[in-house]
């Protein structure tokens, strides 16, 4: 391992003893917090594990799913009444009503995500707040299910007929508590948690490493709503009386505080948000009319001066506490070659790409008229064209971002024609984009294992419970990843942010991505744009590399030199239209090239 | 008949106020969810000015628009123009719902917690039309709400002004390329914003009373309307406002009075399921290219 990850490894070790320490003193105060604190306190602080599960939920959902939603009020005051309702009116067990609460909440959940698929995250938002008045109104109004205005009461807990006090609720509560943390810790770290950071952060690069989007949208949410609701039946059987004015606006905005007092997206941030928004009122005990205007500020303000909460600022400091373990440990000696890496497909077909007819109109604008196209397998095949010549957009109906108006394209002998993008990867598609996408939110090795992701077995079980399955797929996943690292000569750099590589090394970053997904074909637009000359040099030397291990590849670039250098076959397109091809030295010479790039009588 | 009326006034004026919420959705792609609390701040303030003050209607219109226009411009000073690049960072939908706590709680100290009676228009004379009476209040609803629709449209069609808006609308940084001010029209959209958001407050509240919680009972029914509608679009907001007021007068015949606005939100939510960019998305309104909005 070279010098600077070995420094990284013992920083490492030693903000995680600090880290640990905390989290040891912690637990043994809430331990044996209610040996000597008054009941009180002990109320007081069963409470705040409550809303620790609360802002757990609507962490995942903000923080990792990017859905911002004001309805958590709302799912917390459905799990509340569906489990006081189970628990009073059927006369279900304690535990039953609990899972009742989370399951109804869940499913309003679904159903409120549900267009995600379709539309943009801030409208998601609003759909919440109908949501939220919608549930008001049916706490208020059905007097039958909820008791209306008036509230309910809900008999004493008990578990296993056994009546619990209020130093026993605590404990209970506390196990809950813990549950949730340890829940969203292990969700997180492992491949669906990433999933869903990348998603946040770029859509398109998402779906381009085979993520589909909208059904992890709707799952993190579906979660989310679950947790929210199982918050909401803790606090109903813990509080013995309910009121619909709990779950009011007012509420939304103290779970709003949590998150971003804590930290969006951070595993620490829901805990820190949760104790801090509990004891800011208490100072505005003398005016509780300020209260909901000092929260309101908060609001506005702390967004914008510390974007991160707590939580994410702590750690931009201790930034080593977070990252992967498994990239620290010994690899594997032997040299790694890309060849071993990859997949030997075993179709005898020699057109890994066949397109015909190919046709995209926008608006009245036909930007590719009727483009046919072979490529042959294990060629670097370069599409190349003026500005405008609809290179880009013939790229993107290939990978699925844009649907042909019409043509067909058959993909290792299957019609892919109108597929998904994300379910292209799965066929060995994999491409780069003309502007960097990259998730700036994960380091540079996990942008680089993300792209393995198709390739992991171990299922959501196994991450809750963090078995020793997915632990060595994880470990596998990372070696990989260091090694594809070392090709692009970035493994120095692992456990950087992707923003703080230069321009030139975000491009060779995302090569390594759709490198590491083994792709049959590998699509690049662009990739050299902004290289300089020693580093565009660089990237034709890696291109061959890719070529000689039997990856077929499209490109589209704009650097001749590069392009006569490094192409096996060459497609000249202008004006949406096919205008030339033939091997390097033949389009190199045909006059109608020419005139399409200098001009007439060039 | 009377009925029909009540949908049709109440409509348009839920029409202007997702009017409102589109002008600065068509600009920057965000959705002001302070808005409620605008329109709000819209009509106690105007009520003060004519109950407290004396002043006659006009004038207290006027301050109450001049009010709101300063009001929504420090709300996108405050909140929304820090925060930089809007379509990457969605933190402005946390501090823009911040800034509607701070104003919903601050009209509560100021104004008080009771619901207060608004004056009607002409003094709520009633004219007798096809056998029914009709309030002059409700017709100038309806012409109000229209008369600022079509003034819009023209504005947003055949102005120096509509043309810079649609262009920062469509590529904020080439627009600020090509010597337009991206920062200066989006104020400007705020600012319009608030004046229109201050005429709908002030009209419908004789209807509503006036008090603090108008951010809840009327203002969230913008969203409703401008999503039913289709974002972002004149036409949409009139076709989700009018919607709108349509459903809550059915919906006030069949369910108990409590659920009505569970109704309309109800439909909201189905209406987005089904045509993700409102109403107005639907095949039926477009030839050729789907214009609704999508990831």
């Amino acid at each position: 391992m070279p010098n600077s990850l070995i420094k990284a490894n013992s920083m490492q070790k030693k903000y995680s003893r600090i880290f640990k320490m905390v989290c040891a003193a912690a637990l043994l105060i809430s331990f044996v917090l209610p040996l000597f604190a008054g009941d009180y306190y002990m109320r007081l602080i069963s409470l705040i594990f409550i809303y620790i599960i609360l802002a757990v939920g609507y962490n995942i959902s903000a923080g990792f799913s990017g859905i911002t939603s004001f309805a958590f009020a709302a799912h917390y005051g459905v799990g509340a009444y569906v489990s006081a309702v189970a628990i009073t009116r059927y006369n279900m067990p304690f535990l039953v009503g609990l899972l009742a609460g989370a399951l109804a909440s869940g499913l309003v959940g679904l159903v409120v995500s549900l267009p995600a698929s379709k539309v943009k995250h801030h409208y998601l938002a609003l759909i919440s707040i109908g949501l939220l008045e919608i549930v008001q109104q049916i706490l208020n109004e059905w007097q039958w299910f909820t008791g209306g205005s008036g509230g309910m009461y809900i008999p004493s807990w008990d578990i296993f007929s056994i009546s619990l006090n209020n130093f026993q609720k605590y404990y209970v509560i506390f196990i809950i508590m813990l549950f949730c943390v340890v829940l969203q810790r292990n969700l997180m770290k492992s491949r669906w948690g990433r999933d869903l950071i990348a998603i946040k952060n770029n859509e398109i690069a998402a779906a381009g490493v085979g993520i589909n989007y909208s059904k992890y949208r709707i799952a993190g949410y579906f979660l989310s709503s679950i947790l929210a609701g199982l918050a909401g039946s803790v606090y109903a059987s813990f509080s013995g009386y309910l009121s619909p004015d709990t779950f009011n606006f007012e509420f939304t905005v103290f779970i709003l505080l949590m998150a971003v007092v804590g930290g969006e997206g951070t595993l620490s941030g829901p805990i820190i948000g949760a104790v801090f928004v509990t004891f800011i009122p208490m100072l505005f005990n003398a005016a509780p009319d300020l209260k909901q205007i000092v929260f309101g500020a908060l609001l506005v303000i702390l967004p914008q001066v510390m974007p991160a909460g707590i939580a994410g600022t702590i750690k931009k400091y201790f930034k080593e506490i977070d990252n992967n373990n498994y990239i620290v440990e010994k690899t594997e000696g032997n040299e790694f070659d890309i060849e071993r890496n990859v997949i030997k497909n075993n179709s005898e077909i020699e057109d890994i790409l066949v397109v015909k007819g190919l046709t995209k109109r926008f608006g009245g604008v036909t930007a590719v008229d009727g483009l046919d196209m072979t490529i042959k397998r294990g060629t670097v095949h370069s599409l190349i064209g003026p500005n405008g010549a609809g290179k880009s957009t013939t790229v993107n109906m290939i990978t699925g971002i844009d649907k042909p108006s019409e043509g067909s394209i058959t993909f290792n002998g299957k019609e892919i024609t109108g597929d998904k993008f994300f379910n292209l990867t799965k066929k060995g598609l994999s491409r780069t984009y003309q502007h960097v996408r990259l998730f700036n939110n994960l380091s540079v090795v996990e942008n680089v294992a993300i792209g393995g992701r198709l390739f992991y077995s171990y299922s959501i079980i196994d991450s809750i419970f963090r078995t020793r399955k997915m632990k060595k797929e994880e470990r596998k996943s990372f070696h990989e990843a260091m090694e594809y690292l070392k090709i692009i000569n970035l493994n120095d750099k692992a456990n950087y942010d992707p923003e703080s590589l230069s321009a030139g090394q975000q491009k060779l970053l995302e090569l390594a991505r759709a490198l590491y997904m083994k792709p049959d074909l590998l699509v690049l637009d662009e990739p050299c744009a902004g290289l300089s000359e020693t580093e565009t040099m660089e990237f034709a030397k890696i291109i061959h590399k890719i070529r000689n291990a039997g990856i077929s590849i499209l490109m589209i670039e704009h650097h001749m030199d590069l392009v006569m250098e490094i192409s096996d076959y060459i497609t000249v397109i202008d004006y949406g239209k096919k205008i030339a091809e033939g091997d390097p030295a033949s389009v190199n010479t045909n006059p109608v090239v020419k005139t399409a790039y200098l001009g007439e009588g060039a | 008949m009377q009925e029909i009326i009540t949908a049709l006034s109440n409509g348009s004026i839920y029409a202007l106020m997702a009017l409102a919420i589109g002008i600065i959705y068509s600009t920057t792609q965000i959705i002001n969810f302070a808005h409620g609390s605008v329109i709000m701040i819209g009509a106690m303030t105007s009520y003060w000015l004519l109950s407290i003050f004396h002043m006659n209607y006009i004038t207290a219109i006027i301050l109450a628009v001049i009010i709101n226009i300063v009001l929504s411009i420090v709300i996108y000073k405050v909140s929304v123009e820090k925060l930089g690049d809007l379509t990457q960072n969605s933190g402005w939908i946390v501090t823009l719902f911040g800034a509607g706590i701070i104003l919903d709680n601050t009209a509560r100290m100021l104004f008080g917690t009771e619901p207060k009676a608004y004056p009607f228009l002409f003094d709520g004379k009633v004219i007798p039309i096809f056998g029914t009476k009709i309030m002059v209040h409700e017709i100038m609803m309806i012409l109000v709400a229209v008369l600022i629709g079509a003034l819009y449209q023209i504005v947003m069609q055949k102005t120096n002004f509509g043309r810079a808006v649609r262009a920062v609308s469509f590529r904020p940084d080439t627009a600020r390329i090509m010597g337009i001010r991206s920062n200066r029209i989006v104020l400007m959209c705020f600012a319009i914003s608030g004046a229109v958001a201050a005429i709908s407050g002030a009209l419908i509240a004789p209807i509503t009373f006036a008090s603090y919680t108008m951010t809840y009972s009327v203002g969230i029914k913008a969203f409703a309307a401008a999503l039913i509608g289709g974002l972002g679009n004149t036409r949409g907001a009139f076709v989700g406002g009018l919607l709108l007021g349509l459903i809550e007068e059915i919906a006030n015949m069949i369910v108990p009075g409590g659920f009505v606005d569970s109704i309309s939100f109800l439909i909201m939510i189905i209406v987005i399921i089904v045509l993700p960019g409102g109403i107005l998305s639907a095949k039926l309104f477009n030839k050729g290219e789907l214009n609704a909005e999508k990831i």
